[in-house]
């Protein structure tokens, strides 16, 4: 059929798209670069002096970049191992890894509240054996978001890598070995560097995920450990701040943007494979 | 047996998946404890959480609120996604690099900014019923997740046999309808479950756009964690657990995990 | 006493069936040995564990002298060629020959002077810089070679190498692997299912069936008198007839006709075997033994021949014979089976 058919099918969508995505972000954002004078990047200005914007920033990147670190290290093996059984095996560790990111965020926070709380498990078998006389403040610190994180996100690497390891044939690393590699070495100096392509997908995905998570924090951070996206949230529904919730907004959207075509470009460069 | 075993790596591996699964373990046990907070190792066994749970309204008609939204926004996403997807599987790559990279565009936005400016234009500015916010905003949140997976099955599609329909006597439409919807329908089926269970499980958008007297279920539950803390929580989240893994047995029954795994 | 031994080789995988079982294999140094057979032989599980990928439930391996069935793969400086050539798709031809040599500690100069030779005499000079798939399938074979042969491994072990090439490229490099093989005098297993292949290059050949050893010899000897029914299929025997001895090199058929064969090992169970080429048929009968009557089915044209099948009482032979003077599918016909070209397993 000719294209103006085509083009029909298409139009609700981009009309659906167009008003309630698009139109409600320029709303939300075009206030920001205003400011008594007119047209102005002074309240982006205010923005990065501020002190108080800045330690949440920076608590934001910072955890960031420990979880997408901990969720590699831990999620290569652990991938690795399931791309090598056979495939009934395969198939349930799979499903096993698949299930956590089907369950509800607030679910599996939740089990951090019951892990990590003044009466919560932890706690509970320290005091027990001995080993400290008052319940440590583990929840709502830095810590409990971090885990919390992690929790969230290692299941996610793990299937990103799993994806990108499959793609490497056994008998590489058999090759490996029979040239006198032994097996960690045949990890490190051959499905490391083949893996790369998915060791940098699912880091954008936790990197980024994890900057614009808002449920974890929220429920492991409280108000005094507060992300990103809690800040959000509370500019736009307990104070009223519409422009300060929309600079924000605006600034994770750009560091998202930053993220991913960074990582754009280090595949194209590895490409040359 | 003959064969070799790689100690080290089963070992990290086994330690990692405890680590995903204990907590959520706990979870389960706790539901079942008699104290009133919750405690673990459990003392005593009851039921009577899950029976308070049922019993309760405002988590049964959130439930009910959350179970109604994600069908809602999964069957308008795809009513638009599916249209769209099989336009842009047909045309030329000039355009459609372009409009695929509109329609995957809500995926670079965070959804809690989505939620914020849906609030201030939908809530605020049009005074939008609720429900309605709330379809309209789990719409944008699922429709990429269509496009991406019946994007996928179409690319797969050899067209040439909606050719030898028209050959054989279907107008376009029918053709579509006879030929190209049946062979795209395991796609379909894995966009539909991945859209419900996102809707049902998202939280910036419905945070943002619910209201007083319409709550979506992770939203009722993440209010009354910040107040309470008894095994009502930890039962609510068995059923949300259960549920996840009867969707998962209708897929793996279906389609096979694997195709969630995308 | 041989360089390389397997002894009463036994692997299983699920306790019940073994895939291979009691196999004795004896390499002497130097050699090309061939392990020949259909898929599910055992042929290629028996490499595996001279490579040591799998270990045996029972039985011993052996190394001039050294036992090494429990060495670990990466300590026995075996070179292994596999079928998909198994190259590191992220490093250059030069890092892919010089990877085991950089393992092993070698100096960089040392890595070079041998890489560098190693990549001339593999024909593969000047690729140095280029990666693998920017390469053709029999480049990238003579580098999975020249990366085996480069850390001068005790054994080389090729697990059908030459499957994924096209016909004229695989009579090339069967050539070149001979002619490496013997200038670097290396001991070398080869496994195929392509029995014109393996026996062009093979020292011996082992050929294999359901994780035994059939028959082990010097491939001249196997071609000519092949031990049993199964060896002779492999070799090129279509034609199988039922006989019973009446005396030394002589036989009944089952009509009663007497057939003569010059090879007779005296074994019990008596097959004869014939080879298609080794038929000849006339419309005249020449009367006496070895003479089968029958009528032509169907003729296909082969080239160089015609390819006969005819129906006779013994059952269906198959004759190729030369096109000078073709019969037609309906004729009658004798076919002779020669004393010499019949073969008794």
């Amino acid at each position: 059929m000719r294209k103006p058919l085509y083009a029909l099918l298409v139009v609700p969508g981009v009309a659906l798209l167009v008003v309630f995505l698009f139109y409600p972000l320029v709303a939300i954002l075009s206030p920001t670069f205003y400011d008594t004078n007119g047209l102005s990047i002074s309240r982006y200005l205010a923005f990065f002096g501020d002190p108080y914007y800045m330690k949440i920033l920076a608590r934001t990147l910072r955890i960031a970049a420990i979880a997408t670190l901990v969720c590699a290290v831990l999620g290569l093996p652990t991938a690795y191992f399931i791309s090598r059984q056979r495939r009934g095996v395969k198939s349930f560790l799979m499903a096993l890894s698949i299930f956590p990111l089907l369950t509800n965020s607030v679910v599996r926070a939740f089990a951090w509240i019951i892990l990590l709380g003044r009466n919560g498990v932890l706690n509970d078998t320290l005091l027990k054996l001995g080993w400290i006389d008052r319940p440590l403040p583990l929840l709502y610190t830095e810590f409990s978001i971090l885990i919390g994180t992690i929790y969230l996100f290692l299941p996610l690497m793990i299937i990103t890598l799993i994806g990108s390891m499959d793609n490497i044939e056994e008998d590489i690393t058999e090759a490996a070995e029979s040239l006198g590699a032994s097996r960690v070495a045949a990890f490190v100096k051959i499905v490391l560097p083949l893996s790369l392509p998915g060791i940098l997908v699912g880091s954008v995905l936790v990197f980024t995920g994890t900057i614009t998570a808002y449920t974890t924090p929220n429920l492991l951070g409280g108000n005094k450990n507060m992300l990103l996206a809690t800040l959000i949230y509370q500019r736009a529904m307990s104070l009223s701040d519409w422009t300060g919730a929309g600079i924000i907004a605006l600034v994770m959207i750009l560091m998202t943007l930053v993220v991913v075509l960074v990582m754009q470009r280090l595949a194209g460069a590895l490409d040359r494979r | 047996m003959a064969g070799r075993k790689h100690r080290l790596l089963m070992a990290v591996s086994i330690l990692v998946f405890l680590f995903i699964a204990v907590p959520l373990v706990m979870i389960a046990i706790t539901a079942f404890g008699e104290a009133s907070t919750i405690r673990f190792p459990i003392q005593g066994f009851t039921l009577g959480w899950f029976t308070a749970v049922f019993a309760s309204r405002s988590f049964m008609s959130s439930l009910l609120v959350s179970f109604v939204l994600a069908a809602a926004a999964t069957l308008l996403a795809l009513a638009v996604g599916v249209p769209a997807t099989y336009a842009l599987s047909r045309s030329s790559s000039h355009g459609k690099k372009l409009l695929s990279a509109f329609f995957l565009s809500p995926l670079f936005i965070p959804e809690i900014v989505v939620g914020y400016a849906l609030f201030k234009f939908l809530v605020i500015s049009m005074r939008l019923p609720i429900f309605a916010a709330l379809v309209v905003g789990h719409f944008l949140v699922v429709l990429p997740y269509v496009i991406r997976v019946v994007g996928a099955s179409l690319e797969q599609f050899d067209f040439s046999i909606e050719e030898v329909a028209c050959s054989l006597g279907c107008n376009r439409p029918q053709a579509f309808a006879k030929v190209v919807l049946p062979n795209i329908g395991s796609g379909i089926i894995a966009a539909f479950m991945l859209s419900f269970i996102n809707s049902f499980n998202n939280i910036p958008i419905s945070m943002f756009l619910s209201g007083p007297g319409m709550s979506t279920l992770p939203k009722t539950l993440m209010s009354y964690i910040e107040y309470s803390y008894d095994p009502s929580v930890s039962a609510i989240s068995v059923l949300l657990m259960a549920i996840t893994v009867a969707l998962m047995l209708i897929v793996e029954k279906t389609l096979g995990i694997a195709s969630l795994a995308k | 006493m041989a360089y390389a031994t397997l002894e009463d080789i036994r692997v299983s995988y699920d306790g019940k069936t073994n895939i291979l079982e009691g196999l004795n294999l004896q390499i002497e140094r130097g050699e090309l040995v061939s392990l020949l057979g259909s898929s599910g032989c055992g042929k290629t599980t028996t490499l595996r564990v001279i490579a040591g990928f799998i270990e045996p439930n029972a039985g011993r391996f052996s190394l001039g002298g050294r036992d090494l069935t429990r060495t670990a793969v990466h300590k026995r400086n075996f070179g292994l060629v596999f079928q998909s050539y198994a190259l590191f798709p992220h490093l250059s031809v030069y890092d892919n020959v010089a990877f085991g040599l950089r393992l092993r500690k070698l100096d960089a100069k040392a890595i070079e002077s041998r890489v560098g030779s190693i990549l001339d005499i593999t024909d593969l000079a000047g690729l140095a810089n280029r990666f693998p798939k920017q390469m053709s399938g029999g480049q990238r074979q003579r580098v999975a070679l020249a990366r085996a042969l480069v850390i001068e491994p005790e054994l080389l072990l090729l697990d059908e190498p030459l499957s994924n090439l096209d016909a004229k490229l695989r009579l090339g490099m069967r050539v070149e692997i001979k002619r490496l093989q013997k200038r670097l005098g290396i001991t070398t297993v080869f496994v195929t299912h392509d029995q014109e292949e393996c026996f062009s290059i093979s020292d011996r050949v082992a050929i294999m069936n359901k994780g035994r050893i059939e028959q082990y010899d010097r491939p001249e000897v196997i071609y000519s008198s092949p031990v049993n029914e199964y060896v002779a299929r492999f070799i090129g025997f279509t034609n199988f007839i039922d006989l019973t001895r009446i005396g030394p090199g002589r036989f009944r058929d089952s009509r009663g006709g007497e057939v003569l064969a010059d090879l007779d090992r005296g074994a019990p169970s008596c097959v004869g075997a014939i080879r298609p080429d080794d038929i000849e048929l006339s419309t005249a009968s020449a009367s006496g033994a070895n003479e089968v009557p029958g009528v032509i089915e169907v003729r296909t044209f082969l080239g160089k021949s015609y390819q006969y099948e005819l129906k006779t009482d013994l059952g269906t032979l198959v004759a190729n014979v030369s096109r000078e003077t073709p019969f037609e599918p309906g004729a009658r016909v004798f076919a002779c089976l020669p004393s010499s070209k019949i073969v008794v397993c």
